[in-house]
């Protein structure tokens, strides 16, 4: 589609700065006038955030017409060679800008409602906007090293906003293993940098094609498994998702926002992103981590009894189909069901939110029959639960059946894996939804209050999204997403066996949720209960993972830390103190040469003078016959000694 | 018949020594004065004595502009003295110590 676009609507390459720039000029007045502006802190976020995306949808025509803006100024330029380094934005950036500015301005509007009140209310939003633009440099960053710097800046973001309530030593601790989990993560990131910087001499998103030409299999291999684990740790895949239930301590809308729907899919697009690097060896890691994280995240999300912890760990099971979508090679199937499941996944948190809101409650064993009480909540909340699960026709539906049927022609033993997946996945949402919103009304449920206007109206967008969202990347919207993404392989018709299995699987699911799950029905065979109890306190202690971290990392850290304190306060304190000693005898030794031997010539020199004085005084009676007698004497003498 | 000159010089000499034995021993100050008085007559004498020798007119002069001085003299000591009594309460010098180092 060669034509020129139309130039009114082309958006000058300058303009670009723009969309994250609005954020992060939100964020400064933010934090330096915030206290004064109110009510009106939250405004100024959402303002700031519909404006980037506006701007963002002024270029979806050039963009989808298959060209790469861009905006890049030098950096460090040293004679001829040098760094420059800028915004791109492309169909894959579009996807993500579209997905961080829409679902942002949404979820900013929920939390005017959510954190009413708040005795942080404008540094909430600070910390958000700054969120929301180093998401979107992220995104738009054509260079590895503008990526690496918003990649920490979000992760710093995350880390202020899942402390933000610090008053709870929950919330500070969750937030410190947010921040040293994924540090692990970004440490291999950063290494595998590195490495490509001095293998390949660029780091810029453009080169990546010609430098899979130019450099050997094995040494990619390694600099994509090191970019690889800092997806690992950024998007909470197993081994690295121990911080992801735990950063639940932050207000809702930040779960929704971070934790479910932008950061955390960051190392997705990461992965997207730098594919060219990525080689049959650590397209196969990212697989098994994708499909182990995606399986095991989602049985442990069977057994919580936290909402805001099923969440989560949905969360981490997704991020884990995506990635198995990455590690199939089917780099727009991730992004597609990144997208939609941001839509599902912030609108099932802002639903929890709502709850949360309304009963201040958050156990399951706590919660029921919020149906009556919370309408908008339970039906927002259904749509949700539905489209992730992958009912027919839904816009998850649309997302993960393009994985399956991806899978089944790539690699059958995956297929069925992820056909398990997501009949786990449909089990644990609707149970969720069951126990919360129908059964007897809980005390709390009775008490509850609807969720305000302002809260509602993010939820009814959100659950539009959800439900028909997805269209965008069927055969009846022409395949709109893959085609701005520039793929041109597309299955032409709706797989109709799929969407058969699809249908069954929600349906198994939601009656496993309602026997299992609300019923508490056990319906395995007498012989095998004892292993399936078994199995259940694994899940439900979540592979102990955190203990064999505490058994052994942290373990050995703790005790290293413990020598190195002992060394540092025996030995090191030691040899100050002595220092420190050394120098006081020292002193002493100076003082009392000073005062004996130093003052005593001084005060000696005065004691002589004074001595003198004293005796030189004496002739100095005042008594002038004295003095008189002196004179005569004197003239006496004189007289006799001058005579002739 | 005139008298000798060594034998005025000897009165000089005399008063002299008088009047400075007096300043040396008297503790009371118009005693001071008398004193001081008695050496001024002694020099008086001493101009007189040799002017006559010489035929000199100047001396007699002399002595009466010392004459003069000694009455000026004592006048100021006086008004000293009456001074001194008043607001030190005493005329015995060696009770009158401001000066003492």
């Amino acid at each position: 589609m060669p034509h020129a676009p139309d130039p009114a609507l082309m958006l000058p390459a300058s303009q670009l700065a723009w969309i994250p720039l609005l954020p992060l000029s939100a964020f400064v007045l933010l934090i330096l006038a915030g206290r004064r502006l109110g009510a009106l802190a939250g405004w100024l976020t959402v303002a700031s955030l519909a404006g980037a995306g506006l701007l963002t949808a002024r270029i979806a025509p050039a963009v989808f017409d298959g060209a790469t803006l861009t905006l890049r100024w030098a950096w460090l330029l040293a004679g001829n060679a040098g760094w420059t380094f800028g915004l791109a934005v492309d169909g894959l950036s579009w996807v993500m800008l579209a997905v961080v500015t829409s679902i942002g301005t949404l979820i900013a509007v929920y939390s005017i409602g959510y954190m009413q009140g708040d005795a942080r209310f404008s540094r909430y939003f600070a910390y958000f906007s700054l969120f929301c633009a180093s998401m979107l440099g992220l995104v738009m960053a054509d260079h590895f090293v503008l990526l690496f710097a918003c990649w920490e800046l979000v992760g710093l973001c995350s880390y202020l906003l899942i402390s933000f309530w610090f008053e709870k030593p929950d919330a500070a601790a969750a937030g410190r293993k947010a921040f040293i989990t994924t540090r692990i993560g970004d440490t291999g990131l950063l290494l595998g940098i590195f490495l490509l910087a001095a293998s390949a001499g660029t780091l810029s998103f453009r080169d990546l094609a010609a430098v899979r030409e130019a450099l050997r299999p094995e040494l990619l291999t390694l600099i994509s498994s090191l970019v690889f684990l800092g997806a690992v740790g950024k998007s909470a895949q197993v081994p690295l998702h121990v911080w992801l239930p735990d950063a639940m301590e932050g207000p809702t809308p930040v779960s929704a926002l971070i934790h479910a729907a932008t950061m955390v899919a960051a190392g997705v697009y990461l992965l997207a992103r730098t594919f060219p690097l990525f080689t049959p060896e650590s397209l196969a890691l990212v697989l098994a981590i994708g499909l182990a994280t995606h399986l095991l995240a989602g049985t442990v999300a069977l057994t919580m009894t936290d909402i805001k912890r099923v969440l989560a760990y949905s969360t981490i099971s997704q991020l884990g189909l995506m990635m198995t979508a990455l590690g199939l090679g089917a780099v727009s199937l991730a992004m597609f069901h990144l997208a939609m499941h941001a839509c599902c996944k912030a609108l099932l948190f802002l639903g929890a939110g709502s709850v949360i809101h309304g009963t201040h409650q958050q156990d399951l064993a706590k919660l029921g029959g919020l149906r009556r009480t919370m309408p908008v909540t339970w039906i927002t909340f259904l749509i949700a639960a539905l489209s992730l699960s992958g009912a027919p026709l839904l816009s998850g539906f649309w997302s993960k059946d393009a994985i399956l049927l991806e899978a089944r022609h790539v690699n059958p033993p995956v297929f069925w894996a992820l056909t398990g997946g997501a009949l786990l996945t449909s089990a644990y949402l609707l149970r969720l939804f069951l126990r919360c919103f129908h059964g007897s009304p809980s005390p709390d449920a009775q008490h509850a209050h609807r969720a305000p206007f302002i809260m509602a109206l993010p939820l009814a967008v959100l659950a539009a999204g959800a439900a028909g969202v997805g269209l965008v990347g069927t055969p009846w919207a022409g395949h709109v997403f893959f085609r701005m993404l520039a793929v041109h392989e597309l299955h032409e018709g709706i797989e109709w066996s799929m969407l058969a299995l699809s249908g069954a699987l929600v349906l198994g699911g939601a009656w496993l949720a309602w026997t299992v799950g609300v019923r508490r029905r056990n319906l395995l065979p007498r012989s095998v209960r004892p292993l399936g109890s078994r199995l259940y306190a694994l899940a439900v202690n979540k592979y102990y993972v955190d203990e064999f971290f505490n058994g052994t990392i942290i373990a050995v850290t703790a005790s290293g830390a413990r020598w190195l304190a002992w060394f540092d306060q025996r030995v090191i304190d030691g040899a100050v103190n002595v220092a420190g000693l050394a120098g006081a005898r020292l002193g002493f030794g100076h003082g009392w040469w000073d005062r004996r031997v130093i003052d005593a010539l001084v005060n000696g020199l005065a004691s002589v003078v004074r001595a003198a004085g004293i005796a030189g005084r004496r002739l100095q009676t005042g008594l002038i016959q004295q003095y008189l007698l002196v004179v005569v004497a004197a003239a006496v003498v004189l007289s006799l000694w001058l005579r002739p | 018949m005139s008298v000798p000159l060594p034998w005025i010089l000897y009165l000089s000499s005399a008063l002299f020594s008088i009047g400075v034995y007096g300043m040396l021993t008297r503790r009371h100050a118009i005693g001071l004065l008398l004193s001081v008085e008695l050496i001024l007559n002694a020099s008086v004498l001493n101009f007189v004595a040799f002017g006559r020798l010489y035929g000199n007119v100047h001396a007699q002069a002399f002595a009466l502009f010392i004459i003069a001085l000694a009455a000026c003299e004592a006048v100021v000591g006086l008004a000293i003295i009456i001074g001194l009594a008043r607001s030190a309460g005493t005329v015995f010098v060696d009770r009158l110590t401001l000066l003492k180092g």
